[in-house]
């Protein structure tokens, strides 16, 4: 387990909190635009997509 | 820190998106396009009425599936709205989503994986990579199984709302199960796995569709595979390419 743990340092930790916030706004982000976004362009273009990674679609 | 987790989950993104755009364009396009024939034969005899009447009716629909939030957007049915050209064009664009996709799923992973305190290996990225397959993936299929276009299904709100709800869950569940293995949080886990399914998904319609239902099965058994191996290679490429940048970063240094 002590391996697998990143060894943390108060600096550190800042630094994994706004990496963590940026990376996971960031994939939110992207995740939204290519599975949700509801302008018909960004459907159509994402389409085929969609459907096979099963985000709700039409 | 930040530079190394965008730097391995475009890495990761991009490596999946190939091996995944591989797979759709081999397996479920040829189907997506098989079912659209059915879909404008279906949709056919339907459109004549007034024209006056029918773009009032599509526009109302068209509000109530994309919710207010672009109002500049009316129903894509009435003005044909753009989209990408039948064969390479749409190929092409399918792979744009499946990358996009890719590195945004790919850094929710090396976000979890940060957050979580563990060191992205290639062993630990799969790991997650598994939640993160059985929570975006697996979990809403269950009640919101892969469907083909033309299949009838409930408001576009609704299953979106009950997607996002159920990967929430799920993820949420998974933590407290895997990570933090106290047995209330465990009993927490479980309840919040199973609780998205007792709430019940939108219903999926039960009418008869001339798609052959062969095609629907079949469809949904590849996507399912196709996100399997789409997550699997987002886990392990993201540990591998993490220790790679993590290594050229001391060679610099």
């Amino acid at each position: 387990m002590s391996t697998n743990t990143l060894v943390l340092t108060g600096t550190r930790t800042n630094e994994r909190l706004g990496a963590v916030l940026v990376a996971a706004f960031l994939g939110l982000g992207l995740v939204f635009m290519a599975g949700f976004a509801p302008a018909m362009a960004l459907h159509n273009a994402a389409h085929d997509f969609r459907h096979t990674q099963n985000f709700p679609c039409h | 820190m930040i530079i190394r987790l965008v730097s391995a989950a475009l890495v990761a993104g991009f490596l999946a998106a190939i091996v995944a755009t591989g797979l759709q364009l081999a397996l479920t396009s040829p189907l997506i396009i098989a079912a659209e024939r059915y879909e404008t034969q279906a949709q056919a005899p339907v459109s004549p009425p007034a024209p006056g009447f029918a773009s009032l009716v599509v526009r109302v629909h068209g509000g109530h599936d994309h919710g207010a939030k672009d109002p500049g957007v009316s129903g894509g049915e009435t003005a044909p709205a753009w989209q990408p050209g039948p064969g390479l064009p749409r190929m092409a664009f399918t792979a744009l989503a499946t990358l996009v996709g890719g590195v945004g799923y790919a850094l929710l992973l090396g976000a979890v994986l940060l957050a979580c305190g563990r060191e992205p290996t290639p062993e630990t990225g799969l790991r997650f990579a598994v939640a993160g397959f059985l929570a975006v993936a697996l979990a809403p299929a269950l009640g919101l199984p892969p469907e083909l276009p033309g299949m009838d299904a409930a408001p576009l709100a609704d299953r979106q709302f009950w997607w996002v709800m159920t990967a929430v869950a799920t993820a949420m569940g998974l933590y407290l199960i895997a990570i933090r293995r106290a047995p209330i949080s465990i009993a927490g886990g479980l309840v919040l796995i199973v609780a998205p399914h007792l709430a019940g998904a939108p219903e999926t319609s039960h009418a008869a569709s001339a798609l052959p239902a062969g095609y629907a099965a079949q469809f949904a058994a590849r996507s399912l595979g196709i996100a399997f191996v789409f997550w699997a290679v987002i886990g392990l490429a993201y540990g591998w390419a993490w220790a790679l940048f993590g290594r050229k970063a001391t060679a610099h240094a």
